[in-house]
């Protein structure tokens, strides 16, 4: 076949995101850990390997030798393809995610709608945990998370059309370059509500804290995966965090510039022409990891500061506050573009 | 491209299967994962003909909204198979009129020869962009359909709260109100009854 | 375009193998010693009474609906933005009717409770 070649670099690249990403998911839970602890006046894991730096691979050993428990009742097939389905949109969302100008597996025009597509996907494996387990506590996480996830993706949909209009494209690397001409540029600023909004529906559709109703430990133990155990259960824990991580990346990527350097238009031309310090003060893929990396931060951060939200004030929050103002924000980016109104809009 | 050749024979099998599974198996939800399946497989299959947009759309709404409410529902009823099965006997004359109506109709349109002409997919350039190119013409020239759509919708959902929330018990929880809960006095809880008389 | 579609068919098939070889792995590693308490459902140390699988508030239906129509105008949305550009007015106002009818479904929804959830 003469695409032989073409195959395994592309199975190259996808490998050059894959092992660095599970890297970093396993690394989460540890920098969560230490984060919460550290808030918490304690210092969080600390026994296995320097400074606990090893806790991770430990905890993937541990969860690899493990029993997988099927309940009695439960429907074995759909039991372990629930934990499957919730894992592969997590990854392969990935494959649209640029991480430098150029630097993408799939280098698509509708990449915003394929990242949509796939993370509505990500319900189903919550769903089908649920169902399968023939448990109580389970189906009523999953139908929980499943009401709240949708209601959580309307608001993060009309998110994405703000900054769709503002950039005028679907294709992640042009939705960067329109952002281009310092940090005030960033469309943190012209779309500061769909901003927070963004951010606020992503939290909430990763089920993370305080947003963790589907698997409030005081109410329904751990809701849709209290029948899960060892690696079905590691896989769930992969699939949150892959998605975590998913939406720290494009709340960088849409709002804040991406790998933009935020000292462009700031600092003379000859800062940027130094050899080391001006690649570093440059664009690359160093500034979109450090802007991922504070956007994980705040989500560790919010678990560790907020008390959980009551199911009826999270719909309330989703449906009542977070569409409301996204669809008024429409409006006006609509109306500022009719108008040309610059600096953002001409 | 022998490779988009192995892909379409890959996935239109995938979606024949899916779709015969759909109709065949016993247990609801299986049936239900069957067509999310069958419309993945589509989805793939439209966007070999270079209709990116709508192959991700069938995804992001199919699989993503409507099958979720299939779900929603076919996990939650307890379905009766028994029953189901004496409603097979009982359709089965309008069924099968139905079905030999649809067969005739696919036959008729597969037999002309003008459907492949005009189906030949055409081949854009490297930067053709399906979605803008949909965009162009949606809201100017096809404004009308799209306004109806937009009816449509609004129908949809009036129609929806309608059939659902029933208007004389609006609150169905337990839950319990805490404004009505601070106003009560004691005299709504106790009855003083004298019980030396008589 | 279509070569920019395969990797994503691979990246699909690679999320595939990542995510059954742990189930795979797990199952060979660890041991398989199944008995009746251990497999049984999580009911707080009770044992399970009923079947599962109830039927549920339907609210949570009426979530799903009311997000289909969302979704759709989501998708709606998405090349209106893309083509926003070339649009001009026009575009904005067919739009603005558009977003005008469902904003008053959304009221309707609203008014009638069908977001209430206490």
């Amino acid at each position: 076949m003469p695409e032989l070649p073409l195959l395994l670099e592309i199975l190259l690249k996808i490998g050059m995101v894959v092992s660095p990403l599970l890297l970093a998911v396993a690394y989460a839970t540890y920098a969560e850990r230490k984060v919460i602890g550290y808030i918490q006046v304690r210092i969080g894991p600390n026994r296995v390997g320097p400074r606990g730096w090893l806790q991770p691979i430990a905890d993937a050993v541990k969860l690899l030798t493990k029993e997988i428990i099927l309940p009695r009742q439960a429907n074995r097939y759909l039991f372990l393809l629930a934990p499957v389905l919730a894992l592969v949109p997590a990854l392969a969302v990935w494959a649209v995610i640029p991480f430098s100008d150029g630097w993408v597996i799939a280098d698509i025009n509708a990449a915003l709608l394929y990242v949509l597509a796939l993370s509505s996907l990500g319900v189903y494996g919550i769903i089908l945990a649920g169902w399968a387990s023939n448990s109580k506590y389970a189906l009523l996480g999953a139908m929980r998370s499943a009401a709240q996830m949708v209601s959580y993706e309307i608001a993060m949909g009309f998110a994405l059309v703000g900054v769709l209009m503002a950039a005028g494209s679907l294709h992640l690397g042009q939705i960067v370059s329109a952002q281009q001409g310092g940090i005030w540029h960033w469309y943190w600023l012209p779309l500061l509500p769909l901003f927070v909004v963004y951010f606020i529906a992503g939290v909430a559709e990763t089920n993370r804290a305080p947003f963790d109703v589907p698997e409030g430990e005081s109410e329904i133990v751990a809701g849709f995966h209290v029948e899960y155990s060892g690696m079905a259960f590691a896989l769930f824990f992969l699939a949150e965090y892959a998605n975590m991580i998913l939406i720290a990346a494009l709340t960088a990527l849409l709002f804040l510039g991406g790998w933009l350097s935020p000292f462009e238009g700031l600092l003379p031309e000859a800062a940027f022409a130094l050899p080391v310090i001006g690649w570093l003060l440059g664009p690359g893929i160093h500034w979109l990891l450090l802007k991922t990396a504070f956007f994980l931060f705040v989500f560790f951060w919010l678990r560790a500061t907020f008390p959980r939200y009551r199911y009826d004030q999270l719909m309330r929050l989703g449906w009542k506050v977070l569409i409301p103002v996204t669809l008024v924000w429409i409006v006006v980016i609509g109306l500022a573009i009719g108008f040309n109104l610059g600096p953002w809009f001409s | 491209m022998t490779l988009e050749l192995a892909v379409f024979y890959g996935f239109a099998a995938v979606l024949v299967l899916a779709s015969l599974l759909m109709i065949t198996v016993r247990n609801p939800v299986h049936a239900a994962l069957s067509l999310v399946a069958a419309f993945f497989a589509a989805a793939v299959l439209w966007v070999l003909l270079e209709a990116e947009f709508l192959g991700i759309v069938l995804v992001l709404v199919y699989v993503g909204a409507v099958m979720v409410l299939f779900l929603f529902v076919v996990m939650t009823l307890d379905l009766n198979v028994s029953q189901l099965r004496e409603g097979f006997v009982r359709y089965l004359p309008i069924g099968g009129l139905v079905a030999l109506v649809m067969g005739a109709g696919m036959i008729w349109v597969l037999t002309r020869e003008t459907v492949f002409e005009r189906t030949t997919p055409l081949r854009a350039g490297a930067d053709y962009n399906n979605t803008l190119a949909i965009g162009q013409v949606l809201y100017t020239e096809y404004v009308y359909p799209f306004e109806i759509a937009a009816v449509i919708l609004l129908v949809a959902v009036i129609a929806a709260i309608t059939l659902t929330l029933d208007p004389r018990r609006r609150r169905t929880s337990k839950s319990i109100d805490p404004a009505e809960a601070v106003k009560v006095r004691a005299k709504d809880r106790i009855k003083m009854v004298d019980l030396r008389q008589k | 375009m279509l070569e920019q579609y395969l990797p994503i068919l691979i990246f699909l098939g690679v999320a595939l193998v990542v995510g059954v070889l742990p189930l795979v792995l797990g199952g060979v590693l660890g041991p398989q010693r199944p008995d009746a308490a251990k497999s049984a459902p999580y009911e707080c140390g009770f044992e399970a009474f009923e079947d599962a699988r109830m039927r549920f508030d339907v609210r949570f239906y009426l979530v799903a609906i009311v997000f289909i129509v969302f979704d759709l105008e989501i998708a709606f949305l998405f090349p209106w933005a893309v083509a926003l550009g070339d649009l001009g007015w026009f575009g904005l106002a067919s739009m603005g009717v558009f977003l005008a009818v469902l904003v008053v479904g959304f009221i309707y929804e609203w008014r009638r409770g069908a977001l209430e959830w206490a």
